[in-house]
C-alpha cells in the first residue's frame, strides 16, 4: 500500500483498474473501427442511395415510439407499486419484471404464432363459429408490431430502475407534495417524473440500445433497420467495410443518444438532503381505484408474460415427446454457469468504473463511463468479430509462452470459455454500470466525503461505506445482467467452445428453422430460470434493512 | 450480511474454477488429438463447424462416432459468421470440416481459401459431378428446390409454370414471398443473373415487387399460411418447409399445407432453382483423414437416407430415393448451372433487390 500512497492523488488503484477495463473494451471496437478510415467500401454509394434513408426512418420511428411507450408504462407502473397499496401489489412488484425473461425475438415468434392464420385465436374462431377474419387486423409482422413487442418486453428496464429509485429516494419529496394537497396526477408529473429523471433516462437508454442491436425480431418482422443492413452488406454483399461504415453510423446515433441523455440528466448531482434514506409509505387504494390499479398492472403482466408463457407451455406439451432428452440438463448447467460468472464479473467491473468516474471529475473518467456503453450498442455479431480478432491476436502473441508451458501452441484463449465470458462483460457492462451509477447518484458523495474526512482512504471507504449503500443497485444490476446473459444469442453462438450448447443456442436452433413449437422447451426453461432469479433477488431486496 | 457476501464470493470462485476447468478439459482433449504420436489414442476426433442445425444431423454424427470411434466435436452457428470465424482463426483454426446450407457460402469459403481440395473415390462415386466443386474443394450432400406453392381453387397451375409467370399482370397483388434479406431469395435471383443476365433478373425482381400481395414478412411457412388465409394465392418457398408443415405437430399447420399444391417451375425451359447443403475440409485442418471419413460417411447411402427421410431434403446420392412425400411431387428438371455461380452473383443479386425496392 505504501507504493500507492506515494503516487500522485489522481493515480490510484481505481484509476489503474478503470484504465485497464477501458482498454479491454476499446480494443475490440477499435479493431473494427480502424478499417473505417483506411479502406474503401465498394458498396457504400449503393447503400447510401437505396438503403440508408429507409434505415434512418425505420430506426428512428422504432426508437422514438418504443422509448416513449417504455417510459410511460415503466414509470407509471413503478409509481403505482411504490406509492400505493392495491390487490396483489406485492406480486406485481416483481412479476412486472418478468417480461424481461422472454427474449424479444422469441416473443415475436410467439405472438405471431398466437395471432396468425394457424394461431389459437383464428383457429378457434374458424373451427367453432366459422368466422374468417381480415388478416390485416391480426398481422403483427410490421413496424407497429415490432414496437409493440419491444415495448412490452423491454419496459422492465425502466420499471426496475425507476422503482428502485422511487422506493428509497422519493419519500420526503413525495410526502411533502402530498401534504401540500397535490393530487396523484400532479405528483406523478411534477414530482415523480422530474426527480427520477436520472433513473428513467438510464432505463430507457438500455431499452433503446437493446432495440438498436436487435437482429432476430426485426429481420423476422421484415422491418429493415441498421442491424439487418449490417448483416446484409457484410455477409450478403461480402463487404465488411460498408458494414463497418454502417456500424459507425450506428455508433454515431448511439453517441448522440448518450449526449442527449447527459443533457436530460442535467449537470445537477442529486444528493439526498437528509441523512436517512427512508422508504416511501404507500397509500392504500380502495374500491374502484384499487381495481383500476390492479387491472392496469394485470393487463401489462398478461400481455408481457402470461399470454406468451401459456402459449409456450402449450407448444412445449405439443412437442415434448419429440424433443425432450437428458441433454437439456447439461444445457441448463452450461447456461447457469456462464450467466452466473458473467453477471458477477460484469458487476465487479461496473462498480470499479462507476466509483472511479464518480470520484474523479476528469475528461478521462467521463469517457470511461461512456465507453461502457459501446459494447451494448453494437449488434452482437459485430462485437463478436472485434473480440475474437483481439483474442486471436493475443493467442498468436502468446504462442511462445504456451510452448514454454509445455502446451501445444494453439488458439487457447479464443477457443475457451474465457473469450465468451469476456465478451459478455464487454457486452453487458452497460447494464451493470447504469444500475450502479443510478445508485451512486442516489447516495451522492456526502458519505464518502465524510468517511474520507474521518481518515479512511478511498479503498477502505469504498468497502466499508459505499459498497454497502449501493448494495441494492448492485443486486438489481446483477439480475438484469444474469438474465441478459441467459438469453444472449449472437455472441454465444459464435464464440462458444466446441460442443458447448446453451439453452439459448438450442432455442435458436429450432426457431431459426421456423420450428417455433420445438423451440419452446428450451425457451421455457430460460423463462422459468429467469423468473426464479427475479423472484429470489426480489426477496433479497425486500428483506434488506433499509 | 457479511455471510451473504462471503457465500456469494465463494460461489463465484467455485463457478469460475468450474468454467476454467471445463475449458481446460476442452483444450486438453483437442491437444491430445493434435499430437498424432500418441498411439494409444482412440480413433481421434473431427472438429466440425456447421451452419445446419437439425436434430437429425446430430443423430448422424453420433452414428458416425459409433461406427468409427471418431469423436465429432461440433460448433453450430450462423453460416456467415462461421466463415468469418474461420477466416479470422486462419491456420491456427481447430476446425476440420465446414458444413453449410447454401452453395453461395461454400463458394465464398473457397474464395477466401478456407477450404482444401481432396480426392475421394467414395465421394466421386456417391455425389454426382454437378454437385461437386470443380476442384473438389466441397461436395453437395443434400438438395432443396425453390418451388411455387398455390391454392388449386384460386389458381390454374398452367398460369404459373415459370418463375417469370409470377410477374405477369394477372398475378398482381397475389404473390407471397419473403424479404430480400433471406439467402434463398438471394440465391434465386443470383441464379437468374447467371442464366438470363442482370437485366432480366432485375426485371423479374421488379415484377415480383409489383405483384406482391403484401410487404415481405415472416419465414417460408408464413408465406404458405398467407395463401391459406387468402392474403395471396401463390407463394415462393422451399420444398422442405412444406414437408415439415405437412408433418408438423400442430394440426392447423398440417391443414394449411394440405390445401396447397406445388409447381416445379421452368420445367420446359431452364429448370427449377435448387440449392444444396454441402461440406468441405478446411485448409487449416489437423485431422484431414478423419475429416474425409466424416464427409464420406455423410454421402453414404444410410446417412443420405436419413437426410431424405427426416428432413424432407433431396439426397445428393442418386442411389438413394427421396422420401415418399418428395416422390409424390414427381421428378423434376433442375437448373443447369454451376452452383458456385450463386456465390459469385450474390452481391449483385442483393443490389438488384435493393434497387427495385424489395424489402
Amino acid at each position: 500500500m505504501k507504493l500507492f500512497r506515494k503516487l500522485p492523488g489522481y493515480l490510484n488503484i481505481w484509476t489503474v483498474l478503470s484504465m485497464i477495463i477501458v482498454i479491454l473494451i476499446l480494443l475490440p471496437n477499435l479493431s473494427i473501427l480502424i478499417n473505417f478510415f483506411t479502406e474503401r467500401a465498394e458498396n457504400w454509394e449503393h447503400i447510401q442511395e437505396f438503403i440508408l434513408p429507409n434505415l434512418l426512418k425505420n430506426t428512428s420511428l422504432i426508437l422514438v415510439f418504443t422509448g416513449f411507450f417504455a417510459i410511460f408504462i415503466g414509470t407509471s407502473l413503478a409509481w403505482l407499486v411504490s406509492a400505493y397499496d392495491f390487490p396483489m401489489k406485492r406480486f406485481f412488484k416483481w412479476a412486472l419484471i418478468l417480461p424481461l425473461a422472454i427474449p424479444p425475438y422469441i416473443a415475436g415468434y410467439t405472438y405471431n404464432g398466437i395471432l396468425n392464420y394457424t394461431g389459437v385465436i383464428q383457429t378457434t374462431l374458424r373451427n367453432n363459429w366459422d368466422i374468417t377474419v381480415n388478416q390485416s387486423y391480426f398481422n403483427i409482422l410490421n413496424m407497429p408490431g415490432a414496437i409493440f413487442i419491444f415495448t412490452l418486453f423491454l419496459f422492465p428496464y425502466v420499471y426496475t430502475i425507476t422503482r428502485a429509485f422511487l422506493s428509497h429516494q422519493s419519500a420526503a419529496l413525495v410526502e411533502n407534495a402530498r401534504l401540500l394537497g397535490r393530487n396523484a396526477w400532479e405528483i406523478y408529473f411534477r414530482v415523480v417524473i422530474p426527480i427520477s429523471r436520472g433513473a428513467i433516462v438510464g432505463g430507457v437508454s438500455l431499452v433503446l440500445l437493446e432495440v438498436l442491436n436487435d437482429y432476430g425480431l426485426v429481420s423476422y418482422f421484415g422491418v429493415p433497420t441498421f442491424s439487418t443492413a449490417i448483416f446484409q452488406t457484410w455477409f450478403g454483399m461480402n463487404d465488411l467495410n460498408s458494414a463497418i461504415k454502417l456500424s459507425a453510423t450506428l455508433m454515431f446515433i448511439v453517441f448522440a443518444l448518450l449526449i442527449i441523455e447527459k443533457l436530460l440528466r442535467g449537470r445537477k448531482k442529486y444528493s439526498a438532503t437528509t441523512a436517512k434514506v427512508r422508504p416511501l409509505t404507500p397509500i392504500k387504494l380502495r374500491g374502484a381505484k384499487a381495481w383500476t390499479a390492479f387491472s392496469y398492472c394485470f393487463f401489462i403482466f398478461m400481455l408481457g408474460f402470461l399470454i406468451p408463457f401459456i402459449q409456450m407451455i402449450d407448444w412445449t406439451i405439443l412437442t415434448f415427446e419429440k424433443i425432450a432428452s437428458p441433454v437439456f440438463t447439461q444445457l441448463m448447467m452450461n447456461s447457469l454457469l456462464v450467466s452466473f460468472v458473467g453477471a458477477s464479473l460484469v458487476m465487479v467491473f461496473a462498480v470499479i468504473i462507476a466509483n472511479f468516474s464518480r470520484m474523479h471529475q476528469s475528461f478521462f473518467s467521463k469517457s470511461a463511463a461512456r465507453v461502457t456503453i459501446l459494447g451494448y450498442s453494437i449488434p452482437g455479431a459485430v462485437i463478436a468479430v472485434g473480440i475474437s480478432t483481439v483474442f486471436i491476436d493475443i493467442d498468436n502473441f502468446l504462442f511462445k509462452f504456451y510452448e514454454t508451458m509445455g502446451m501445444e501452441a494453439s488458439l487457447f484463449l479464443s477457443t475457451s470459455l474465457f473469450i465468451l465470458i469476456s465478451a459478455y462483460i464487454i457486452r453487458f457492462l452497460a447494464i451493470g454500470y447504469n444500475s450502479v451509477e443510478a445508485g451512486f447518484d442516489k447516495i451522492g458523495n456526502k458519505y464518502t466525503e465524510a468517511s474520507r474526512m474521518l481518515g479512511l482512504n478511498l479503498t477502505k471507504t469504498f468497502f466499508k461505506v459505499d459498497l454497502r449503500m449501493i448494495k441494492v443497485p448492485i443486486i438489481s444490476g446483477f439480475i438484469l445482467a444474469f438474465i441478459d446473459i441467459l438469453k444472449e444469442l449472437p455472441l454465444t453462438l459464435i464464440l462458444r467452445p466446441f460442443n458447448f450448447d446453451t439453452l439459448a443456442t438450442k432455442a435458436y436452433q429450432y426457431a431459426n428453422d421456423e420450428q417455433i413449437q420445438e423451440a419452446s422447451l428450451a425457451s421455457i426453461i430460460i423463462v422459468v430460470i429467469s423468473a426464479i432469479a427475479i423472484y429470489v433477488f426480489h426477496q433479497v431486496l425486500e428483506k434488506e434493512p433499509k | 450480511m457479511k455471510n451473504t457476501w462471503n457465500l456469494f464470493c465463494l460461489a463465484l470462485i467455485l463457478a469460475i474454477l468450474t468454467a476454467c476447468g471445463n475449458s481446460g478439459e476442452e483444450e486438453s482433449t483437442s491437444n491430445e488429438s493434435g499430437s498424432t504420436d500418441e498411439s494409444e489414442e482412440s480413433a481421434g476426433e473431427v472438429n466440425l463447424y456447421t451452419g445446419r442445425h437439425y436434430d437429425t444431423d446430430q443423430a448422424l454424427y453420433d452414428q458416425f462416432t459409433e461406427e468409427t470411434g471418431i469423436k465429432v466435436n461440433v460448433i453450430q452457428g450462423k453460416d456467415d459468421e462461421l466463415i468469418a470465424r474461420l477466416e479470422r482463426e486462419g491456420q491456427a483454426s481447430e476446425a476440420d470440416v465446414f458444413m453449410t446450407a447454401d452453395a453461395g457460402r461454400l463458394h465464398r469459403a473457397e474464395d477466401l481459401e478456407l477450404l482444401q481440395s481432396f480426392e475421394s473415390d467414395v465421394l466421386n462415386e456417391n455425389i454426382p459431378e454437378n454437385l461437386r466443386e470443380t476442384d473438389n474443394q466441397w461436395y453437395g450432400l443434400t438438395k432443396r428446390a425453390r418451388i411455387i406453392a398455390y391454392h388449386p381453387d384460386r389458381v390454374n397451375p398452367e398460369e404459373i409454370q415459370d418463375y417469370s409467370d409470377l410477374t405477369s399482370e394477372d398475378m398482381a397483388g397475389r404473390v407471397l414471398i419473403r424479404s430480400s434479406d433471406n439467402i434463398y431469395n438471394q440465391s434465386l435471383v443470383a441464379s437468374m443473373i447467371a442464366i438470363d443476365g442482370e437485366e432480366a433478373a432485375k426485371e423479374w425482381a421488379q415484377g415480383i415487387v409489383n405483384n406482391m400481395a403484401r410487404d415481405p414478412e415472416g419465414g417460408d411457412r408464413d408465406q404458405a399460411k398467407g395463401i391459406a388465409s387468402g392474403e395471396g394465392d401463390v407463394a415462393v418457398m422451399n420444398t422442405y418447409y412444406l414437408g415439415q408443415m405437412l408433418n408438423s405437430e400442430d394440426e392447423e399447420e398440417v391443414k394449411v399445407a394440405e390445401q396447397l399444391e406445388v409447381v416445379f417451375p421452368n420445367q420446359d425451359t431452364t429448370g427449377t432453382h435448387i440449392n444444396i447443403s454441402g461440406a468441405g475440409i478446411t485448409s487449416s485442418s489437423k485431422n484431414v483423414e478423419n475429416a474425409q471419413k466424416f464427409i464420406e460417411f455423410l454421402s453414404s447411402e444410410s446417412a443420405q437416407e436419413q437426410f431424405a427421410e427426416t428432413n424432407y431434403e433431396y439426397p445428393a446420392n442418386p442411389n438413394v430415393e427421396a422420401s415418399e412425400l418428395l416422390q409424390s411431387w414427381g421428378e423434376f428438371k433442375e437448373q443447369d448451372i454451376n452452383l458456385s455461380e450463386l456465390g459469385e452473383n450474390n452481391n449483385r443479386a442483393i443490389q438488384i433487390m435493393n434497387e427495385v425496392g424489395w424489402k
